[in-house]
């Protein structure tokens, strides 16, 4: 059903998101959703959504990003079945692949201070928030945007937003292949990426990840946030 | 004659010419993409406020510019 199509007013004067869990999809098809949700949200007919996924292997590179960060040649992206996609956010090359958790807020920036700066560190703070939780501290390092554990970089933020409304988002590594990451420079630097795994004894699923991730992030953005279940009335969009 | 301005991107300080979407001399309607700018991994499009012609653009490609700086011209 789509009886959460229209309405952002949750009855106690609170906005409301939803949340559509992806699973596992595949880059290119999430992309296209964002793009179908994003002129939704710009013509007010959805709420403010996140979406949660977990991508197949892939590198996407930035707008001002270049394939000079891209360390490997195409047999070996080939064999590896590694996509490679340019797009439209902000920063260099970066990874996505399994064991990562990957949101993507669809929202209205008009509604949140139309304010660029004040949205990355309010994903960068949903990271460090969720890290804290569990134990990890995580901060932001001065002029590379993101979330540091130490000298390591453990989630990447990249934004696009047109009509003030966003796409892309934020990246926070779980237990990805650290061989894939060293097929790149990420983000244009030689730095090293670290993932949950490596620094907590529980293994945290993908899916306590996202509720931490979601529940950190509802009170930054003033949400409550509602699990859209039955994902098909946006999944299968023609 | 009106100029295209740096919109009120909040806190964000100083932001780079990305791309124009549009040269010197081109038509542009109300509302078309007119270029794209990025500060902090954030890449944020502007649209073209009227209708007219870009008769000339002041902070090309790879320029950094400020709230409030003109970037264009549309006659």
């Amino acid at each position: 059903m789509t009886s959460w199509l229209g309405s952002t007013d949750d009855g106690t004067g609170g906005s409301r998101a939803v949340h559509l869990p992806l699973g596992r999809e595949a880059y290119q098809a999430t992309h296209e959703r964002q793009l179908r949700l994003h002129a939704l949200r710009v013509q007010g007919a959805i709420p403010d959504t996140v979406l949660s996924v977990e991508h197949d292997p892939v590198f996407t590179i930035g707008r001002r990003g270049s394939r000079e960060n891209l360390l490997v040649p195409p047999d070996t992206l080939r064999r590896e079945g590694i996509a490679v996609y340019d797009v439209e956010r902000g920063g260099d090359i970066t990874y996505h692949g399994p064991g990562q958790v990957v949101l993507y807020p669809i929202i209205d920036l008009r509604g949140h201070g139309r304010d660029l700066a004040r949205y990355v560190r309010n994903l960068e703070q949903t990271v460090i928030d969720f890290l804290a939780a569990v134990e990890v501290t995580a901060q932001r390092r001065p002029g590379l945007p993101g979330v540091w554990v130490g000298e390591r970089k453990i989630a990447a933020v990249g934004v696009h937003v047109k009509r003030w409304v966003t796409l892309h988002g934020l990246a926070l590594n779980v237990r990805v292949n650290p061989e894939h990451f060293a097929m790149i420079n990420p983000c244009g630097l030689r730095i090293e990426v670290v993932s949950l795994d490596d620094l907590v004894l529980r293994r945290y699923s993908l899916d306590e990840v996202v509720s931490g991730l979601l529940g950190a992030m509802s009170p930054l953005f003033g949400w409550r946030i509602i699990d859209q279940v039955e994902a098909e009335p946006l999944g299968r969009r023609p | 004659m009106a100029e295209v301005r740096l919109p009120d991107l909040g806190e964000t300080g100083e932001v780079t010419i990305v791309e124009w979407f549009k040269s010197e001399g081109d038509a542009v309607r109300v509302g078309e993409e007119l270029l794209e700018v990025e500060t902090e991994k954030t890449t944020f499009v502007i649209e073209a406020q009227q209708t007219g012609r870009v008769t000339r653009i002041l902070k090309p490609q790879g320029d950094t510019a400020h709230f409030d700086d003109v970037l264009a011209r549309v006659d």
